[in-house]
């Protein structure tokens, strides 16, 4: 089953979901801003991130690295009170996803949120509704999504949400300017980074020599060196490798 | 995750309505900077991005909307020499707003409850103060909306109000630029698949195999993408595809 073509609308349309049911005695704003406040210095995560969930009137957070998702494994989750079951189903599901919408499209959606209908053949916890929404933001080279479980029934607002994803990214950029170490950043030295730049420009190895003033094996050996830490086969590959990455 | 292309359900918010318009050119977004700015009373706007990614020493600010005006000249000179690298190396970590208090004594930018939120930039270099909203979309179209005047005062409800305007604006600005940036000629589906499977770490034998084509043929498809991507090689060719979205 498809996530990618179940997409749909039905949580734009119907009634605004303001001042009425569960909301109305929800918390403020301000509210949200001075519970945020007082768990920034605690660095506690999923704390922020249940105070966001609460806001929109959600009922499940699942923050992930966006742009960790293509890989095996779960390292992409954040942050999450997902069922740990239906995270895992859905980490395939996502990969393709991901892969399948250009880098154009992707900086075109930051903060627009989107609806998606998770896989038939997984288990919900009772009352959730089988539609998420996701909302991605980027804290420097990280490209996070936040997304949501809520209750069947309930009409997310399109303004609670455009909150969530700002507060959401300034509340990771606490976390972050803590935490750099999170950032991997691939381990590449100046000068690889300078070669790829450079032959992502179209200039030759010899170019490159001419333009840094060293060797064309030297060149060459950073490139080797470049394709060794990232794991790929041939130039072209490690240049594509570095653009979606935002190396160069 | 997911890239929702569905952009006409009923309109819930202001959000989604800037979205629907489709913007023509640049002057379109002056009126909206306005009304922006006519929210926190600035005196002005200004939109900078930072332009030549990869390295960081070869990253600059460059001003592409303000209204700082004739008699203003020199401002946006002025403040990217005080806060030119100060911004390059925020977008690197963070998303918080920045603020930053004028010479005169009286010209200041305060909040009276977004401080864990926002950041300090050092006070007293510049004739105005002002507050500037980082939007960080990608490997493309990052950059920053600011508004300057004698004195700001920075509401929550502006906040989100402004960071969530500056994102739909710097959304534009990119889109404006893609549509501009569309090759002469659009590429093949062919010239896609071979240049796909290029950037994937395939050697142009490979290709031919997984497409059932010879190998000058895909040295073919690949040479035609180079000149319609005016590019001098293949790699150069794959870097362009993947930043103008062609492939992933």
């Amino acid at each position: 089953m498809e996530v990618e073509t179940l997409q749909s609308d039905i949580a734009l349309k119907g009634r605004p979901f303001v001042g009425s049911g569960p909301l109305s005695k929800a918390m403020s704003r301000e509210q949200l801003i001075g519970r945020l406040a007082r768990l920034a210095g605690s660095n506690h995560l999923p704390a922020g991130m249940a105070a966001l969930t609460e806001y929109v009137g959600a009922s499940h957070y699942l923050l992930a690295r966006y742009d960790l998702v293509q890989e095996q494994g779960l390292e992409f989750v954040v942050s999450s009170n997902w069922p740990f079951d239906l995270v895992r189903r859905l980490s395939v599901d996502l990969a393709s996803l991901y892969s399948r919408s250009t880098e154009l499209e992707k900086c075109l959606s930051i903060l627009q949120p989107s609806f998606a209908l998770l896989p038939d053949d997984v288990e919900l916890p009772a009352g959730v509704s089988q539609q998420y929404c996701s909302l991605t933001f980027n804290v420097g080279r990280t490209r996070l999504s936040l997304m949501l479980l809520f209750a069947d029934g309930i009409i997310l607002s399109q303004d609670r949400l455009r909150d969530v994803g700002l507060f959401a990214g300034y509340y990771s950029s606490f976390a972050r300017a803590r935490d750099q170490k999170a950032e991997r950043d691939f381990d590449l030295t100046e000068r690889e980074l300078e070669c790829l730049f450079w032959i992502a420009e179209g200039k030759t190895s010899d170019e490159i020599a001419m333009i840094l003033g060293i060797s064309r094996n030297t060149i060459n050996n950073y490139i080797t060196s470049v394709m060794r830490k990232t794991a790929t086969k041939t130039r072209s590959e490690a240049i594509a490798y570095a653009v979606r990455n935002n190396l160069v | 995750m997911a890239y929702s292309q569905d952009k006409n359900g009923e309109s819930p918010g202001e959000i989604r309505t800037f979205r629907m318009t489709r913007i023509t050119s640049r002057s379109d977004l002056f009126p909206r900077l306005v009304s922006m700015q006519k929210i926190i009373n600035a005196r002005h706007f200004a939109v900078f991005r930072i332009s030549g990614g990869g390295l960081p020493s070869k990253r600059k600010l460059v001003c592409e909307l303000e209204n700082w005006g004739p008699s203003n000249i020199t401002a946006s000179q002025m403040f990217v020499e005080a806060y030119g690298d100060a911004l390059i190396d925020h977008m690197e970590k963070s998303l918080l707003p920045l603020m930053w208090n004028g010479r005169d004594e009286a010209s200041i930018a305060e909040t009276s409850d977004l401080d864990m939120f926002t950041v300090r930039l050092k006070g007293r270099l510049l004739p105005f103060s002002g507050v500037a909203f980082p939007v960080r979309l990608g490997a493309v179209g990052n950059g920053y909306t600011m508004f300057t005047s004698n004195y700001i005062d920075l509401a929550s409800d502006a906040l989100v109000d402004l960071h969530g305007k500056s994102c739909h604006i710097m959304m534009d600005l990119l889109s404006l630029d893609e549509r501009r940036a569309v090759p002469a000629e659009t590429l093949s589906e062919r010239e896609v698949a071979c240049l796909q499977l290029a950037g994937d770490g395939r050697i142009s034998d490979e290709i031919a195999d997984k497409l059932g084509l010879s190998v000058h043929t895909v040295n073919a498809y690949l040479g035609s993408a180079t000149i319609k991507l005016d590019s001098v090689n293949r790699i150069q060719a794959i870097a362009k595809a993947i930043r103008l979205g062609y492939i992933s």
